[in-house]
């Protein structure tokens, strides 16, 4: 049952390598550009705009249920200020509309 | 915020703890998550020690399930060059947070910062970020919130190969929300005003184009930095 098959493994490998590029090499290349005011501001935009790049695609692909439970997620983040309702909100908003079939 | 001002970069226990506290309104969905793909992976013929290693060796949720549909234990040489290929395209968002936190922690020497960056995923990243905003300086925050995130990922995974089927369909429970509602709470004491509006609106627009024009996983890479330099010009 705890078996570790040599073929998964190498899989596995494959993909620990990747994903550890993927988390070093933006920092590395980061260290040749020089950090001017310019590059500056647009690294400051960068995790809104990675993050944006996510949850608009999102709701752009998704259904009811994704669209009116971000919607309650960005009601109670703006209002309550509290990542726990924001979280919430969109998990019962968006559970409710699917039992309702839309 | 300038980086080179105080507070000086640290790491302290109390910012540690921080990190994994903020984490916590994730954990239920997180979990839940883990659980899918733990189930999933049995389905494919994962053991429950061969679950544990890919999510913490990988730790990469969505290159870890993605990258199941094509699972085989007899791989090509091709078929791994194509699976690389698959993760990295899956998780080259990971590129531009990596980058994002050069004027921070690019200030650590080399011997720190690299064994940090493996705590990096899309979570405990989105909450660093709103704290680095708000002017927190403390690595043991990333870290910590990443070190949690890791333990409850590798955990819950390990028990949904354990547990295999009869787990709530993850959609009816509106797991594919969490994801997506966690980061808006952590955008929004972001907006500041002209500039997240010209950089987070072609973000918006581009990577949803994208989404239905470029193959694959491309558009969130495209429409960050199209949304990045679009706001970086906006000057005040």
């Amino acid at each position: 049952m705890n078996s570790v098959d040599a073929g998964t493994l190498a899989g596995i490998a494959v993909m620990a390598v990747t994903t550890l590029f993927n988390r070093t090499a933006g920092f590395v290349l980061m260290r040749f550009v020089p950090l001017t005011p310019r590059v500056r501001r647009i690294l400051e935009c960068l995790p809104g705009a990675v993050l944006i790049a996510i949850i608009a695609p999102a709701a752009a692909h998704g259904d009811l249920a994704m669209i009116l439970g971000l919607a309650a997620a960005l009601l109670a983040a703006k209002f309550l200020k509290s990542d726990f309702f924001a979280v919430l909100a969109a998990v019962v908003v968006g559970a409710t509309v699917r039992y309702f079939g839309y | 915020m300038d980086d080179t001002a105080s507070p000086r970069v640290r790491f302290t226990r109390a910012g540690f703890l921080a990190g994994a506290r903020v984490m916590g309104p994730m954990m239920p969905g997180m979990c839940l998550f883990g659980l899918a793909f733990g189930a999933a992976a049995a389905q494919k013929g994962f053991s429950a020690l061969e679950v544990a290693l890919s999510s913490g060796l990988v730790f990469a949720g969505l290159a870890q399930m993605v990258a199941l549909e094509g699972w085989t234990n007899d791989w090509t040489p091709g078929g791994l060059l194509a699976l690389g290929f698959l993760t990295f395209t899956v998780n080259t968002r990971h590129l531009l947070m990596a980058a994002s936190m050069r004027p921070w922690l690019g200030q650590l020497p080399g011997w720190q910062a690299y064994p940090t960056l493996f705590f990096l995923a899309d979570n405990n990243w989105a909450a660093t970020m709103r704290y680095h905003t708000k002017g927190g300086r403390d690595v043991g925050y990333f870290v910590g919130s990443g070190a949690f995130t890791w333990l409850m990922w590798v955990l819950s995974s390990a028990a949904g190969q354990v547990l295999g089927g009869g787990l709530p369909d993850p959609k009816a429970v509106a797991i594919d929300l969490v994801v997506p509602a966690f980061f808006i709470a952590m955008l929004v004491p972001n907006w500041r005003g002209r500039r997240e509006f010209v950089g987070w609106g072609v973000a918006a627009a581009v990577s949803v184009a994208a989404s239905f024009l470029v193959p694959g996983w491309w558009f969130i890479f495209i429409g960050a930095v199209a949304g990045a330099v679009a706001g970086g010009f906006v000057d005040e």
